[in-house]
């Protein structure tokens, strides 16, 4: 009888489809007032569908909301913000060069009347309401900041507050911890306990088992649109949510053979890299990475792991220092020859910069080639090599399309374009590959598939260079563990030696080793 | 479900919505389009739309008129269309150049003053044989349009100019600057115009006896047709062609695969100069013979707009030449038999031009339609059963 009093939120039998796909397939359950309720899920198993559509950007096709036992049609973000509902995307929603408190009140400024009849902004009203509410729940944020100048968990904080100043109860975060470091993670869930304790209802999207077990009191599990069931954390063992997860069971390590080190294929000495804006972004960088070897960046999204990518594949010119590839300078080379050298680059951004999404999927897999025979003699192009060459690919690498190799690769879902990418770049046949992020967005499924290439990749003695700001990949993949903190290496060890929590330390700069 | 608009949009969508040929159809919808905007013109004047449509084509000479001049029949007409036809196949070709590479050049005029002006003073007054002086117009031609071209793609790709506000000023600078040379050394005082150039170095034939008809021959719509196969070539199967589109879709993309994007963005507007160059001679020493100082060709804009409606392909760019041009010929002889004014004639060629600008909205607009669509037939797929 009290359970049911608390009941908060109710979906019942929501379903919602998109094209060819049904997103949330007859779903039901319950959110209790004063819970953390954790919703768990692959990536496209329907999670952030589902709190769309209790934040009103989508609406049900079939089936009910209940907001405090009354069915509502929410229609907007609005009419969500109107029913205390508040959401904190996974990217932040803020304007750069506004303070704070003008970024909270953004959309509902508190007006005064000066003399009586010029309505006008209170903002010192604003920003003593703002800093009163950062107080009483520990969050730490000075109201007058610019927000280009805090860092990313302090930027969260503030889509927070914006969410406690618009008197929500019910705080929706969306893969909160994605863009933190553990310690930062550490600190948000505290932040999250807190919130709680204070009496607000909170909801947690996330693939991140380890954090449902420390911080929620009840999971509901989605697969593939459905809801496999809820329960409570403190009954279920993060194994048993994983398998749940996915659907079947699935072992969460990467079998991995001890390292055998051949020659140095990359020497980098002493690199430094500016940007466009004339920033040092590399900060005298050195590493070496030998054949047989994974050498992972690990560090915070922008401390300049994705620029050392860039400049070693000459997409970003050499400052200073120097770039010796097989015992070849290779510092002021043009990007193409480096290619030919034997340099393969999987890039960070895929849609932007690793595919030219409406060129047909032939021509995107031979971008790099397309210049040579059999794709082209004397200037010519010839059609049939394209689709013969990349037919084998597609079978090679299980991409799927709709249409072989006329497909668009636009019309492709994410996890095989970056298929696409990678088939591009290992049938090179290059020495050294760079990925970055190659993971990012890909559900556990082709995750493990891209993670068993790059390992095989390693063992064929190939030398690997991966930047990540995911920490797991980091950890199970890494040979050696290269830290960066603002445009500097922190520290470079044998990826034995170190645990993810210190890794993290060195991420945040608290350590740091010449 | 069924919403208000709801069969509007399913026609639309069935009419204008991506599968084969969408490209074709749209084109032909703002044909259609903008013919029935100058209907609703035509009609508020009083005047009878089909009647006048009917005299444009008599006009463009496909379809005969009541009476001709002496020495003119249909093939006159027709020739003539053809004539002033060529300069904007160029032209045209020349801004969908420079568009498949992302570039906007809007320079076309300027490129177009600037050869036919040195073509003009190095070869128009020389004298020459025949020949020899009408091959080497077409060389002047090519070389000072792609000079001006590859100014403003050195410019770009050295300096990250912004190729449409460099474009701009050099239409000005040429006009002004050759103006200045026209009015100075080489005005003809009765017609306010350059000199005539001679006979021998014009392009087209004119006033040619064939039979009892006076005819106009485009000597180098041949080379336009050529030209319309060779870009075809370049871009269905050529090397160069694929960088082109490559860097015309995304240049990030295109330089992580290698390609040299600055030498590809020069490449291209030294074609699309080229091309600019030619439809300055044949317009200048064709079509004309004498050179407007400081008047820029509004062929040369109007070209934008053809080239947008052609879908950016040589071939496409080529038969919207013709349309927009067989209008733009036609309504000379519509507003003289029906007694509306050359303005409202010429704005009729406007509205085309118009309508054909907005065809990627239709494009974009359609597919979204499609999308909308869909989504409502899965859910009513649905839902069907229950009812």
């Amino acid at each position: 009888m009290q359970e049911k009093d608390r009941t908060l939120v109710e979906f019942r039998h929501i379903t919602k489809r998109f094209p060819k796909i049904v997103a949330n397939d007859d779903i039901s359950l319950s959110i209790r007032k004063g819970e953390i309720f954790a919703l768990l899920g692959e990536n496209g198993a329907g999670k952030s569908t589902l709190m769309s559509m209790l934040f009103g950007l989508y609406e049900p096709d079939e089936g009910e909301i209940f907001l405090r036992g009354k069915a509502e049609h929410i229609h907007s973000p609005a009419e969500a913000s109107k029913l205390n509902i508040g959401m904190v995307h996974q990217h932040f929603k803020l304007v750069q060069n506004q303070s704070v408190t003008e970024n909270i009140i953004l959309g509902m400024e508190p007006v005064k009347k000066k003399l009586g009849v010029l309505s006008c902004v209170d903002k010192k009203r604003a920003q003593e309401r703002v800093r009163s509410l950062s107080q009483q729940y520990g969050l730490d944020v000075n109201p007058q900041d610019i927000i280009e100048d805090i860092p990313v968990s302090v930027r969260q904080r503030v889509e927070i507050l914006k969410m406690l100043y618009r008197n929500a109860e019910i705080l929706i975060f969306d893969e909160p911890t994605a863009v933190l470091t553990p310690q930062e993670i550490e600190s948000l869930l505290e932040v999250i306990r807190s919130l709680r304790d204070g009496g607000k209802t909170i909801i947690l999207i996330t693939h991140k088992l380890d954090e449902v077990k420390e911080v929620a009191d009840r999971c509901a599990i989605l697969c593939r649109g459905k809801l496999v069931g809820v329960y409570n954390v403190k009954d279920i063992s993060t194994r048993q949510m994983a398998s749940l997860m996915v659907g079947y069971e699935v072992s969460l390590d990467v079998e991995k053979a001890r390292h055998s080190f051949g020659n140095v294929a990359l020497e980098v000495k002493n690199l430094s890299v500016f940007d466009n804006d004339e920033i040092k972004v590399v900060d005298n960088v050195s590493f070496d990475v030998h054949e047989g070897e994974i050498l992972a960046i690990a560090g915070v999204a922008g401390n300049g792991q994705v620029e050392v990518a860039d400049a070693l594949a000459g997409l970003l010119p050499v400052r200073q220092g120097t770039i010796v590839f097989e015992g070849k300078d290779i510092t002021s080379l043009d990007i193409r020859p480096r290619i030919e050298m034997g340099i393969s680059y999987i890039p960070e951004d895929r849609q932007d910069v690793g595919l030219l999404l409406d060129y047909n999927l032939g021509n995107n897999l031979a971008l790099k080639t397309y210049y040579k025979p059999p794709y082209c003699k004397n200037g010519i192009l010839y059609e049939n090599s394209f689709t013969k060459e990349g037919d084998k690919l597609i079978k090679q690498f299980d991409i799927r399309c709709s249409d072989g190799c006329a497909t668009t690769v636009r019309s492709m879902s994410g996890g095989n374009q970056q298929k696409a990418i990678v088939a591009r770049e290992i049938s090179l046949g290059s020495k050294l590959l760079i990925f970055v992020q190659p993971t990012r967005g890909l559900d556990i499924g082709a995750i493990k598939t891209i993670h068993d290439r790059i390992i095989e990749l390693r063992d064929q003695g190939k030398a690997v260079l991966l930047v990540s700001l995911e920490l797991d990949e980091i950890m199970e993949l890494a040979d050696t563990i290269a830290v960066m903190y603002n445009g500097k290496i922190q520290t470079i060890k044998d990826a034995s030696t170190l645990t993810a929590n210190q890794v993290g330390e060195y991420m945040m700069g608290v350590h740091h080793e010449a | 479900m069924k919403r208000k608009g709801h069969g509007f949009k399913q026609s639309m969508v069935k009419l204008l919505g991506s599968g084969k040929n969408q490209d074709l159809r749209i084109a032909l919808f703002c044909i259609l389009l903008s013919l029935f905007a100058g209907s609703l013109l035509l009609l508020s004047l009083g005047k009878n739309p089909l009647i006048a449509y009917k005299s444009i084509l008599q006009g463009a000479g496909f379809w005969p008129k009541a009476r001709y001049a002496g020495h003119k029949s249909m093939l006159t007409d027709f020739l003539s269309l053809l004539n002033y036809a060529t300069p904007m196949v160029f032209a045209s070709l020349s801004v969908a150049v420079a568009l498949r590479c992302g570039l906007f050049n809007i320079c076309v005029p300027g490129m177009m003053i600037f050869s036919g002006f040195l073509a003009t003073v190095l070869v128009g007054y020389s004298g020459l044989p025949s020949f020899g002086a009408r091959f080497l117009v077409i060389i002047v031609g090519i070389v000072g349009g792609s000079f001006i071209g590859s100014v403003i793609g050195y410019l770009k790709f050295k300096f990250n100019t912004n190729e449409v506000v460099v474009s701009i000023m050099f239409n000005y600078i040429i006009s002004y600057v050759v103006s200045f040379f026209i009015q100075t050394k080489y005005i003809d005082p009765t017609t306010r115009q350059s000199l005539k150039i001679g006979d021998n170095a014009r392009l087209t034939l004119v006033d040619k006896v064939i039979g009892n008809l006076k005819i106009e021959i485009p000597l180098v719509l041949p080379l336009a047709i050529l030209v319309v196969v060779g870009l075809w070539f370049l871009f269905a199967r050529s090397r160069l062609g694929f960088e082109l589109k490559a860097v015309g879709m995304n240049r990030k993309a295109s330089r992580y695969a290698g390609v040299d994007v600055g030498r590809t963005m020069v490449i291209s507007m030294i074609i699309s100069g080229a091309l600019a160059g030619l439809a300055g001679v044949s317009y200048y020493l064709g079509c004309y013979a004498s050179i407007q100082p400081k008047v820029l060709p509004s062929l040369g804009f109007d070209a934008i707009a053809v080239a947008l409606l052609g879908n950016s392909s040589p071939v496409g760019c080529l038969f919207a030449s013709l349309l927009v041009m067989t209008i733009s010929n036609g309504t000379t002889y519509m507003s003289s038999t029906l007694n509306v004014l050359r303005e409202i004639a010429s704005l009729i060629t406007g509205i085309l031009l118009l309508f054909s600008a907005c065809s990627a909205f239709f494009k974009v607009q359609a597919n979204r339609w499609a999308q909308e669509l869909e989504d409502e037939y899965i859910v009513n797929m649905r839902e069907a059963p229950h009812e």
